[in-house]
């Protein structure tokens, strides 16, 4: 039982915008809401986002567009998102919490909840996604990198919500990773890493290294990035990246797991994440732990 | 809109009609449980161990954290409702014969994931089961028979399919 004074069902996003303010919680799935106590601080009303037309899972102008209602279940089965950068945001949705929560959880959701453990953040830095905020001044896009501010603090107002994820249709070739440490299939990541990279003639032109729950957000490892530049794929350039990702890694100890060993983890699911875009991962080895 | 402090909800559960009016935060578990729908348990409370499994439009959930308002329009299938004309579904004689449940608690929460499984994927693999029930918790240690149980019920729904209710 959450305790709130009213729900509201908007049925349309004029009334759903006209509804939010401080004191009113978006609900999408609800998963979160229900379980984590941080995000009822203040609470008094809820708005429930489910009559809106947001489930829409679709590429328009160059973007795969997730709206505010898709579930993970729906992202990790889309055929649209396995065919962006092997997959990896199929990936991460497909590994976040049991089959019951993907069936409720949104991928909308576990953007606006901002903690710097989720699953489907990494990747979704990795392809350079955007979020489309709509409040009462219209909608305004933010950089996935510049939207999270901290540990479930994010550059969203009170007075907004977030209409859909949209991910750039990245150019072919693009190759990607994933790898989650977690303690049980369903736990929350112990740590994660996602990446993205693309080779023309035998170097790498474009980098993405992010790694996750070693930072009070998911960390991009600019120094990773740079160091993959010009390189070609090799054991040795994916090994230093790792090492790179270790250096920028600032942990905290909890009950999953102590700062150090996240640390020692930030650099295996960096460099395992990259042997699966740079094509040094044995087939069907390595893509996934527990 | 309503936004008084009564909220409320039609839905139907297990083939039957429902209109609730209840407190804007009750969940679907608390609803189902006062309608005296027993099937679904409260045991973590918190999306953990999907002892509160129910379908809800065709998609297995946790009733726990899922706001009742969810369920508005909606049709809620749980363990109980399998039963047809008082015949066992094939996926709950699975789990009696096999010997599946041990104090039985968690069992409607292992039953509705086999069944929605067996919806989507008639033929699974042992791998396939495993993950479908991966986020199902018995704490009598019982994970071996909830398995042979699910993969002799598809081997039985093969044999003699037969739609359950509230099939896609």
């Amino acid at each position: 039982m959450l305790s709130v004074d009213a729900y509201h069902r908007p049925r349309s996003l004029e009334q759903a915008l006209a509804l939010l303010a401080p004191e009113r919680a978006v609900v999408a799935g609800g998963t979160d809401l229900l379980v984590n106590p941080r995000y009822m601080a203040g609470v008094r009303e809820v708005v429930d986002l489910g009559s809106l037309p947001l489930a829409f899972l679709e590429v328009r102008a160059g973007q795969v567009r997730i709206g505010a209602n898709v579930t993970m279940a729906a992202v990790a089965r889309s055929p649209l998102v396995r065919g962006l950068a092997d997959a990896i945001l199929s990936r991460g949705a497909a590994v976040c919490g049991s089959p019951n929560i993907r069936n409720m959880a949104t991928l909308v959701g576990n953007v606006a909840a901002a903690l710097p453990s989720a699953d489907t953040p990494p990747p979704l830095l990795a392809l350079d996604a955007w979020v489309l905020l709509r409040g009462p001044a219209g909608a305004r896009r933010v950089a996935l990198q510049d939207f999270f501010l901290g540990p479930a603090r994010a550059d969203r107002r009170p007075d907004e919500l977030i209409e859909c994820v949209e991910v750039p249709v990245p150019p072919p070739g693009t190759a990607g990773g994933f790898y989650k440490v977690g303690r049980t299939a369903d736990d929350i990541a112990t740590v994660n890493a996602a990446c993205v990279l693309r080779v023309e003639e035998g170097r790498i032109v474009a980098a993405r290294v992010v790694v996750g729950a070693v930072a009070p957000v998911p960390l991009r490892v600019a120094d990773a990035e740079a160091a993959l530049l010009g390189r070609a794929p090799d054991e040795a350039a994916v090994v230093e990246a790792g090492r790179l990702a270790v250096a920028a890694a600032q942990p905290i100890s909890d009950q999953r797991a102590s700062a150090e060993h996240r640390r020692h983890l930030a650099g295996v699911c960096a460099t395992r994440a990259l042997r699966q875009a740079a094509g040094l991962a044995p087939h069907g080895a390595e893509l996934a732990h527990a | 809109m309503p936004d008084g402090s009564t909220l409320p909800v039609r839905c139907t559960v297990n083939g039957r009609e429902y209109h609730w009016r209840l407190a804007p935060g009750t969940t679907l578990l608390e609803a189902l449980r006062a309608a005296q729908v027993r099937g679904p348990k409260l045991v973590c409370g918190t999306g953990d161990c999907c002892a509160c499994g129910v379908i809800l439009d065709g998609r297995s959930v946790n009733a726990c954290c899922t706001l009742a308002g969810k369920a508005d329009g909606a049709t809620v299938l749980t363990a109980e409702g399998l039963l047809e004309a008082g015949r066992l579904h094939p996926v709950q004689a699975a789990f009696a014969e096999t010997g599946a449940a041990q104090c039985g608690f968690c069992t409607p929460g292992f039953v509705i994931r086999a069944y929605a499984l067996l919806q989507e994927d008639p033929d699974p693999d042992e791998a396939a089961v495993r993950a479908a029930l991966g986020g199902n918790i018995c704490r009598c240690t019982g994970y071996v028979k909830p398995v042979e149980a699910v993969l002799e019920a598809a081997r039985r729904m093969r044999s003699a399919p037969a739609p359950g209710p509230g099939a896609p």
